[in-house]
Formats: structure tokens, C-alpha cells, sequence
């Protein structure tokens, strides 16, 4: 019986992980598309893991930031940079996604 | 995760030449290539970005490869800062070689003048020589003080060095040209760095205005500390207006003009403006002048523990646009304060002048601050808040703590 109860233990934990995977890699695929695609953040800026080579605003991967730094930054732009949220170009939710894809895969 | 790389195929030229929506960029996103303005940076033997190389690794601190930062402790206590120790903080990519073709043939116009005209820069090396030493400052130095955690490089006290420029003086290009203008209010100098981005230049021409009065100190500079200019810095020519914030040092000038209105560019009109937390708008002022302030660099945080006894506590102190009089400095954070002695030689008001105070300190820990006056005005022990950052020179924030051992 135990032996039963710890295998359904193992068996849900299991389950939530693989969730949660699933929808980590859903979302890194949005951010990606959003960053090389929709925002066109590609364009300006390298960052290798996107295979992104744009060089006006800084390298990505040499950059020290923070999720809530580059939400702040796509936001509100900076410089040459437009802002994406001010101007409406994206989303919150978009903003949100592409900050923590570039914050995930940055220097990797 | 399995990385999954798409291929790039859109327009950033299209994005940012205005009114790009959504729509618009998807519009343009499948068929046209980039094929220029590619990174050229893929990280020097050094860590450093290719295009700075022949930097000092060791003596900056890299936010990212367009913002680079001098250590505290390597600003040159030689009174000029090295080359190599200088920071870097670009708005556009560094021209490079190809671009910038034969750096003699190098053309600035000037408008604005009784007689227009375009000078190659071999013709403005033979119009006049002078040299002459200013301090180059960002206008966000000091930046990573401020509590609000402002968007750009978070600086503290390394975007900034003390340079000797060598080029022609504006008075003489002016005196070339039939003399200014009558009616015109300003000096506009436009950099075409932005030229090869081939983005939209009222985005992204860096087009600096300043006061006409500033030309009559200001030089279009071809030699930066001994040696050509680099291109990192601006080469082959740059503006240089002494007294002002660095924005104002226009990189790869390409046009001087003097003009009845300030320049509408989104770099003059909206950017660099010293305003409120939580407001903006070009209604507020601009980073021109440099207010005054300095900073002890050695001791320091970064220089280790001290040991006791006997004690040079040297530093930097700029005076803006006027000359620096005087500096304290304090052990006990502002508690009390010693006049401090200049050093070196005096190389004019537009440069810093290096300071020390010898005294004596027992173990213990310390809080070291300096306080320079230039006769009208001293620094004020707080930052002046605003909204991106600027023009930090409060002496608190500055002040650095030392173990003594």
C-alpha cells in the first residue's frame, strides 16, 4: 500500500513537472518569435540564442539585466529605442513574455 | 530546453523609420534581409567588444558592450585620463574604417555662416592647431545612485574622463566661414553615425544644439591624448564643447550649423532632458552644462584596506563651466571637513584638477567624501532627483567607505 501511495506521488509530481516544462517552452517560443518576429527586437540587438545579430542597441548577452529591467526598458524605450508598450506596439502580456524569454536565454 | 532558432528576414529599417504598427512589421517581415549595420563586436581576447580591444580590460567595468564604465580607482592620476582607461558610451555603432573611408577626405559642413562652406580635414588641419583640455562626462554619470533605478547604464562615477583634444577651434572655422549669422540662437552639430543604421535620422541622428555663445571655446577635434581619434570616440572629427555634457561632444561630425531653433531630432527634442520622476517632455531643460563635482579615488572600495597611519586621500574636482576653486574633504561623512590641496598643473577651467589631503588615520572604518566649489555654486550633499538620472554631482552619494587596518 505504501509502495502504491509513494508511485501516485511520483506519478503526479511527474505529471505537474511535465506541465510545467511544456509551458515554459511554450512561452520561450513566444518570447523568440515576439523578439525576432512581432517586436523585431532582432533587428537592433544580438542575441545568440536567437541567432539575432543587430547591432544599434547593446549585445543582449553582454548586458546585465533583470526581467523587470527589460520590461521597464521595452516599455518605456530609451534612446532610439521605441517604446513598445507606450506606443502600443506590443502587449503587457507580450512585454512580460519577450522580458523573461531575453532573460532566460541571454549569454546562453 | 531545446533552443530553437528562427531565421531573421525582416525590415528594421522599415520598424523604425516611424509609423510601423504591428501590422506593418508583419507586413514587412518575410522578405527583406538585413544586410547592414551587422554586429561588429564579437567580443575581443579581452572580453571586450572587437571595437575597443585595445582597451585596459582590467580598468572598466562593462554594462554592455555600448555602455563601458572606468573603474574609480583608474581614472589616471596622471591628471589625463588614458585612452585606453576612457569609457565608452555610444548611442549609434562605431563607424568603421570602410565607412569612414579616408579620414582626410572627411567632410563637415558648416551653415548658418556668411559664407557656407565644406572643409575636408585636411583643410581644417591647415586652417588652425590648437589643443586644449576638457572633461568628458556622461550626462547619466552617476546614474547608478539613484533609488528609482533609472533606464540606461547604471554609472557611478567612470563616464567621465579628463582629455587633451588637439583640432581647430570653432572661432577660426567661424572667422573662415564670414562670421555667424545675426539672427541665430544656437550652435547645432550633427554626427552622420547614424547614416549606415540607414535608420530614420529624426529617430536616430545624434543632432546636438547648444547656446551660440558655446563656440567661441568650442574646437572640432581630430587628435584625442596624442593620437588620432579614435573611432570608438568619434574619429576621424569631433565636436568638442568644453563645459558640457558629453551628448553635446558630438561623435563623427558631419555638419556644424548655427540655427534660429533647436534641433527637432528625438536626441534634442525628447531625449537628454533633466525632468520630474514620472514626467517628461522637451519643455524641460536639456544636459548642457556640467554642474560642479568631484570624487576621491584613491582610497577606495575597490583599492582594499588601508593601513594605518599615514594617509593620501587623492581625487578629481571639476568646476562645470567655471573654474574650480576649492575642495574639502571629510573622513566622517560630512561631519567635519579639511581643505584639500590642488596638484599638477592647471590645465584650464574646462579640465579637472586633482586633489589630495594627507592625514592620519587610526584602524577603523570610514566614510571618505569630497566637496568642490567653483565660487557661485558647491555640491550640494543630495542628488537632484529626476526621472532618467542626470547631472548627479550631491557629494553623499559619491562619498566612498574604507577600512583602515
Amino acid at each position: 500500500m505504501k509502495i502504491l501511495k509513494f508511485l501516485l506521488i511520483v506519478f503526479f509530481i511527474s505529471l505537474s513537472g511535465n506541465f510545467e516544462s511544456f509551458s515554459d517552452e511554450a512561452m520561450m517560443k513566444k518570447g523568440l518569435e515576439i523578439f525576432n518576429e512581432t517586436a523585431a527586437c532582432a533587428a537592433c540587438h544580438v542575441l545568440k540564442a536567437a541567432g539575432s545579430e543587430g547591432n544599434i542597441g547593446p549585445n543582449l548577452d553582454t548586458v546585465t539585466m533583470t526581467v523587470e529591467s527589460v520590461k521597464e526598458m521595452v516599455t518605456y524605450g530609451l534612446g532610439v529605442m521605441p517604446a513598445f508598450g507606450e506606443g502600443e506596439i506590443l502587449t503587457k502580456e507580450e512585454i512580460e513574455i519577450v522580458s523573461q524569454y531575453v532573460v532566460n536565454v541571454a549569454n546562453k | 530546453m531545446k533552443k530553437r532558432i528562427k531565421k531573421l528576414n525582416l525590415s528594421r529599417r522599415n520598424f523604425l523609420t516611424g509609423t510601423a504598427t504591428l501590422a506593418g512589421v508583419a507586413a514587412t517581415a518575410s522578405f527583406v534581409p538585413i544586410t547592414i549595420a551587422k554586429a561588429n563586436h564579437s567580443e575581443g581576447k579581452k572580453g571586450l567588444p572587437d571595437f575597443i580591444s585595445w582597451k585596459d580590460r582590467d580598468a572598466l567595468i562593462v554594462h554592455s558592450d555600448k555602455g563601458i564604465e572606468t573603474h574609480r580607482s583608474a581614472i589616471g592620476e596622471s591628471l589625463i585620463t588614458p585612452n585606453r582607461n576612457i569609457y565608452i558610451r555610444n548611442n549609434m555603432p562605431t563607424m568603421t574604417d570602410e565607412q569612414i573611408g579616408n579620414r582626410m577626405d572627411w567632410k563637415v559642413s558648416i551653415e548658418g555662416v556668411k559664407n557656407p562652406k565644406t572643409f575636408t580635414l585636411a583643410q581644417l588641419q591647415k586652417l588652425g592647431h590648437e589643443t586644449m583640455a576638457t572633461i568628458l562626462q556622461c550626462s547619466g554619470n552617476g546614474r547608478g545612485f539613484f533609488k528609482h533605478k533609472p533606464r540606461g547604464s547604471q554609472w557611478k562615477t567612470g563616464a567621465a574622463a579628463c582629455v587633451l583634444w588637439t583640432g581647430v577651434p570653432m572661432k577660426t572655422v567661424v572667422e573662415a566661414c564670414g562670421g555667424i549669422n545675426g539672427d541665430t540662437v544656437f550652435m547645432t552639430s550633427a554626427g552622420i553615425d547614424h547614416q549606415p543604421t540607414g535608420l530614420d535620422p529624426k529617430k536616430a541622428m545624434i543632432e546636438r544644439s547648444v547656446p551660440k555663445k558655446v563656440f567661441k571655446d568650442a574646437m572640432l577635434a581630430w587628435e584625442m591624448n596624442g593620437v588620432p581619434l579614435p573611432n570608438a570616440h568619434g574619429g576621424p572629427l569631433r565636436m568638442v564643447t568644453p563645459g558640457y555634457f558629453g551628448i553635446n561632444n558630438v561623435k563623427h561630425l558631419g555638419k556644424v550649423a548655427f540655427t534660429t531653433k533647436e534641433s527637432s531630432v528625438k536626441y534634442m527634442k525628447s531625449s537628454y532632458r533633466i525632468s520630474p520622476i514620472g514626467k517628461k517632455g522637451s519643455q524641460y531643460p536639456s544636459c548642457w552644462e556640467m554642474p560642479v563635482k568631484s570624487w576621491v579615488t584613491r582610497p577606495t572600495d575597490e583599492t582594499g584596506t588601508v593601513k594605518a597611519g599615514k594617509v593620501q586621500i587623492v581625487g578629481v574636482a571639476m568646476g562645470g563651466t567655471k573654474k574650480v576653486r576649492s575642495v574639502k574633504v571629510s573622513v566622517d561623512g560630512g561631519k567635519s571637513w579639511k581643505k584639500a590641496k590642488f596638484i599638477g598643473p592647471n590645465l584650464g577651467k574646462y579640465a579637472w584638477r586633482q586633489f589630495v589631503l594627507e592625514t592620519t588615520l587610526s584602524a577603523g572604518t570610514y566614510n571618505i567624501a569630497s566637496l568642490a566649489s567653483n565660487g557661485s555654486d558647491k555640491q550640494p550633499e543630495l542628488r537632484m532627483e529626476n526621472r532618467r538620472g542626470y547631472a548627479h554631482n550631491g557629494w553623499k552619494d559619491h562619498s566612498v567607505n574604507i577600512t583602515v587596518v
